[in-house]
C-alpha cells in the first residue's frame, strides 16, 4: 500500500472488497451459523430511529367510552389486568396476539434451540411455525433419524406441551423445496394427526421473507457439501478457495397473482383439514399480493417486514432493500382477512402499535431465539410474561380492553406517517 | 322425487372389518370370487381397448418424477443410485410422452400413493392399487369420455355375461347394471352444478376444490347409473389438465362417478401440452419446473395434444362386485396407514 488516504469515502469497505472479493458483500463469515442478523435497531442504540413503528407513538385518550363498557361488566374501575389478550391467528385460538415465527436457515435456528423455542411455544399456547429449512438440514425424523432436531422433534416437543383448545402447528415449505413434500409428509404422517384432528395444524406458504427480499435462500456450506448439492442448487465460490466453503443460493420462485391465487387453491383443495398461512416478503405490492391470498382463502397473511429475518443476508440487503414493516402495516390499511406481521418485535410497545396499524398479532423470531439461547428452558415464556404484561398495560391506557380493539387512532407519528382507519379485529358490522 | 338427504347419503357404510392375514384373506370366497371377476374386468378392458385400436404398453414403475400429489397424497421416494426417485403415482407423463411412439396407448399400471390417514375410513382408498389408463393423440375430452363410457358399459356387461357365478357368491344383482347397459348415454353435469346441487343439499362444498369424498357419496347415492362430472376449476387439479380457453379457470376435464355411493371411478382431461403454459401451469400447482427435466424436455420438442384418463381398477372392481370396501378388491390390500405385507 502507499499509505493513500480518503477520509469522505467508505475507504475501509472498499479495501475489505479489494482484499477480499465477492465474499465481501456478506457479514464475516465467521458469524455465519453463530450470529443473528436482521435490520440494525439504530433506535435503541442511540441513532435515530429505525422505521415509522419505532417513531410512533400510543397516545392515549381523555375520554374512554370503552372503559365505562368495562366498568359496567365488572361493577368497578377495570385495571390493565382486565384486558384480554386472546386473538384469532390464522385460524387458531391464542391466549396472546403473538406466534413463534419461522426462523432462518442459519444453523443456529435449526439446532436445539429451536425445538427449545417449540417446546416454551406450546405450553404458552400460542401458534408456531416451523420453517422449510428443517426437513433438508435435520431430516424428517423417522426412518433415516434425526430425533429431537428433526421436524417431528420439533412438532412432538410443541404438541406435548400445548394445552388443550389452544395454540397450533404451521409447517413452511417454499416452491423450491417442493421436492422435499413437507406438506404431504406431515399430512400423511400418524404422528401430526392429533394436531390435525384438533384442527390444529397448517401449512405455510413461503413466498418470501424480510431480510432478503427478492432473493431466495442463502446458505454457506462446505465444498464437498457444495458439490453434492449442486444438481438441486446454484452453488458459487464467493469466499475464495482457501476458505473451504461455498455460497449455496435458491431461488425465490416466481410469482405472479394468478399463481399465487392458484397455489392457495391448491393447497386448500390438498389439504383441506390444515389451515392456510401465506408469509409474503415487504415487496412494493405487498397489499395486492396480500388481498389476492385472503381472496383465494388463506387463513392467515404473514408480512416480514425489511427488519425481519434472522438469517443470512447480503449487507446491501439487511441496509436498504425491502420496506419497513410500518410502511407494509401502512400500504396494506384495512385488511380484509388475519394479518401477522413480523420484524424486529420483541417487546409489548412495538407489538402494540402493530396491532395498531392493523396486524392481529405479531411474530417473534429472533427475540424467541435469544430468549431460549438466555434460558433453554424458560427463557422465552419469561420474555412472553413480559410483552403480555406491556400490552396490558398499554391496552388499558388507550382505554380499551381487547387486544383486537387497537385502531390506527391510538397511533400518532412526528414524521406525518399515518395508517387509514379500518374496522377493529373483533368488530362486529351491522 | 328423490328425498335422500345429504347426512342420510354421507352416513358411512357400515365399517368393514380390515383385511385378515394374507391366508385368510386369501382362502376367502369371497375374495376368491372378487379375484375372478376382476380377471374377468381386465380380460374385458383389454378386448375392447384391443378392438379400438389401443396399444397396450407396460409403464414404469419408478422414475425421476411422478404425477404431483394430490388431495395430501403422499409420493413415495426411492434411493436410485444416489438420486431421489419415485414409484409411480399415476403413468400420466409417460402416457403423454409414449403419444410419440403410438396414438391410441393403455397400460394396467399400478400406483402408489401414500393418502392421508383420513382415507382409511372412506371405503375407498388404497396406498397401492391400479389404473387401467387410455391416452389418445389428437383426441378432446368428449372422445376420452366417450372412450371411459365404452370401457366401463363393455366390462360391465361382460361381467354379466361371464361372470354370474361369481356375482351369485356376492350376493350382487345383475339388474343393478339395467340402467347403465340400457344404452343411455351417461349423464354430464359440470363442477358448478354439482356444487350448486350439494350446496342446495346442505353440504359445505369448496367451490374451489374437487369435490369432497362426502360430497361423492353424497352424488353417487342419488343415481342408478354413472355419470361424469365435469369443468373442475383450476386450484383442484394437476398441471397437466388443460384449461379451457374458451372459459378460464375451468379445465378441460372430468371425473367419472359411480352410481349407489360407491363414488369416483375414473378422472380424466384433455391434455396441456404446450411448453410455456405447462411451465405456467406447474408454478401454480407449487411445483419446481427443474424437477420434470426430461419430460419438459420432451415437451419443448413436441409432444402430440392428447386426451385420456384413468379407471381405478380396485375401485370398478368393488362398484361392479357390490363390495362394501375397496381392499376387498386387492389381493394384498393396502390400507392407507394399515401395517400390511
Amino acid at each position: 500500500m502507499s499509505g493513500l488516504r480518503a477520509g469522505t469515502f467508505p475507504e475501509a469497505a472498499v479495501r475489505e472488497r479489494a482484499r477480499v472479493g465477492a465474499g465481501a458483500a456478506f457479514p464475516a463469515l465467521e458469524d455465519y451459523g453463530r450470529a443473528l442478523f436482521g435490520a440494525p435497531d439504530a433506535g435503541s442504540s442511540g441513532g435515530p430511529p429505525g422505521d415509522e413503528l419505532d417513531a410512533a407513538r400510543l397516545v392515549p385518550p381523555v375520554f374512554v367510552p370503552e372503559r365505562l363498557e368495562k366498568l359496567i361488566d365488572l361493577a368497578r374501575e377495570p385495571l390493565h389486568g382486565d384486558v384480554d389478550l386472546g386473538a384469532e391467528v390464522g385460524g387458531f385460538t391464542s391466549p396472546l396476539p403473538v406466534y413463534l415465527s419461522a426462523f432462518g436457515s442459519t444453523q443456529v435456528a435449526s439446532a436445539d434451540l429451536g425445538r427449545a423455542a417449540g417446546a416454551q411455544a406450546g405450553a404458552l399456547g400460542v401458534p408456531m411455525v416451523i420453517g422449510e429449512n428443517v426437513v433438508p438440514v435435520n431430516g424428517y425424523g423417522r426412518l433415516a433419524g434425526g430425533g429431537g432436531r428433526s421436524l417431528l422433534g420439533r412438532i412432538s416437543a410443541y404438541a406435548e406441551a400445548v394445552p388443550d383448545g389452544v395454540g397450533g402447528v404451521v409447517v413452511q415449505q417454499s416452491t423450491e423445496d417442493a421436492d422435499a413434500e413437507v406438506w404431504n409428509l406431515v399430512y400423511s404422517d400418524p404422528s401430526a394427526r392429533p394436531l390435525l384432528d384438533s384442527g390444529r395444524l397448517g401449512f405455510e406458504l413461503k413466498v418470501g421473507q424480510g431480510a432478503k427480499p427478492g432473493l431466495g435462500g442463502l446458505t454457506v456450506v462446505s465444498s464437498a457439501d457444495g458439490d453434492r448439492l449442486s444438481e438441486q442448487f446454484a452453488v458459487e465460490p464467493v469466499f475464495g478457495a482457501e476458505s473451504g466453503r461455498v455460497l449455496r443460493c435458491a431461488s425465490p420462485g416466481t410469482f405472479t397473482e394468478e399463481i399465487l391465487r392458484q397455489q392457495i387453491r391448491l393447497m386448500r383443495n390438498n389439504f383441506p383439514r390444515a389451515r392456510v398461512w401465506v408469509k409474503l416478503p415487504p415487496g412494493r405490492d405487498v397489499a395486492v399480493a396480500a388481498a389476492v391470498a385472503w381472496e383465494a382463502g388463506a387463513d392467515a397473511v404473514t408480512v416480514d417486514g425489511a427488519e425481519g429475518g434472522s438469517g443470512w443476508a447480503p449487507t446491501s440487503f439487511l441496509a436498504g432493500v425491502g420496506l419497513p414493516l410500518a410502511e407494509c402495516l401502512r400500504r396494506i390499511a384495512g385488511p380484509t382477512g388475519c394479518l401477522l406481521a413480523s420484524g424486529r418485535v420483541w417487546e409489548g410497545l412495538r407489538a402494540a402499535k402493530c396491532l395498531a396499524a392493523g396486524a392481529r398479532a405479531v411474530g417473534l423470531g429472533r427475540a424467541a431465539l435469544i430468549a431460549v439461547d438466555e434460558d433453554p428452558e424458560a427463557g422465552l415464556t419469561r420474555l412472553v410474561e413480559c410483552l403480555a404484561l406491556e400490552l396490558r398495560l398499554l391496552i388499558s391506557a388507550l382505554g380499551k380492553y381487547r387486544a383486537g380493539a387497537l385502531t390506527p387512532d391510538d397511533l400518532w407519528s412526528p414524521t406525518g406517517w399515518t395508517v387509514p382507519a379500518r374496522t377493529p379485529a373483533g368488530t362486529v358490522t351491522r | 322425487m328423490d328425498t335422500t338427504s345429504a347426512a342420510d347419503a354421507a352416513t358411512p357404510r357400515p365399517a368393514t372389518p380390515l383385511p385378515g392375514s394374507p391366508r385368510e384373506h386369501l382362502s376367502s370366497p369371497v375374495t376368491r370370487a372378487v379375484l375372478r371377476l376382476q380377471h374377468t374386468v381386465l380380460d374385458a378392458a383389454r378386448e375392447h381397448l384391443g378392438g379400438a385400436g389401443f396399444t397396450e404398453l407396460l409403464p414404469p414403475i419408478i422414475g425421476p418424477v411422478t404425477d404431483p400429489g394430490a388431495r395430501g397424497a403422499k409420493q413415495v421416494d426411492v434411493d436410485y443410485y444416489g438420486h431421489r426417485y419415485k414409484l409411480m403415482t399415476s403413468a400420466i407423463l409417460y402416457k403423454q410422452a409414449s403419444l410419440t411412439a403410438f396414438d391410441r396407448i393403455f397400460c394396467i399400471a399400478p400406483n402408489v400413493r401414500l393418502e392421508p390417514l383420513e382415507t382409511s375410513s372412506t371405503s375407498r382408498h388404497l396406498a397401492e392399487f391400479h389404473q387401467i389408463d387410455v391416452e389418445i393423440a389428437g383426441a378432446s375430452r368428449d372422445d376420452a369420455m366417450a372412450v371411459a363410457e365404452g370401457v366401463v358399459a363393455h366390462v360391465v356387461r361382460r361381467v354379466v355375461e361371464r361372470s354370474a357365478g361369481e356375482l351369485e357368491v356376492l350376493g350382487r344383482d345383475p339388474d343393478a347394471f339395467a340402467d347403465l347397459l340400457s344404452g343411455t348415454p351417461f349423464e354430464r353435469r359440470t363442477h358448478t352444478a354439482a356444487v350448486a346441487d350439494l350446496h342446495g343439499l346442505g353440504h359445505d362444498q369448496n367451490p374451489d376444490a374437487e369435490i369432497d369424498w362426502v360430497g361423492e357419496a353424497v352424488l353417487s347415492a342419488k343415481s342408478s347409473r354413472p355419470f361424469f362430472l365435469t369443468d373442475y376449476p383450476k386450484g383442484s387439479r394437476g398441471f397437466y389438465d388443460k384449461e379451457n380457453p374458451a372459459r378460464a379457470g375451468r379445465l378441460l376435464n372430468f371425473d367419472l362417478l359411480a352410481p349407489e355411493g360407491y363414488g369416483e371411478l375414473c378422472s380424466g382431461s384433455e391434455r396441456e401440452h404446450e411448453y410455456g403454459t405447462i411451465i405456467a401451469r406447474m408454478r401454480e400447482t407449487g411445483e419446481n419446473p427443474a424437477k420434470y427435466g426430461w419430460y419438459l424436455k420432451m415437451v419443448r420438442e413436441g409432444i402430440p395434444g392428447s386426451a385420456g384418463f384413468g379407471i381405478g381398477l380396485e375401485r370398478l372392481t368393488r362398484y361392479i362386485a357390490g363390495l362394501e370396501s375397496v381392499w376387498q378388491a386387492s389381493a394384498y390390500p393396502k390400507v392407507p396407514g394399515v401395517v400390511s405385507p
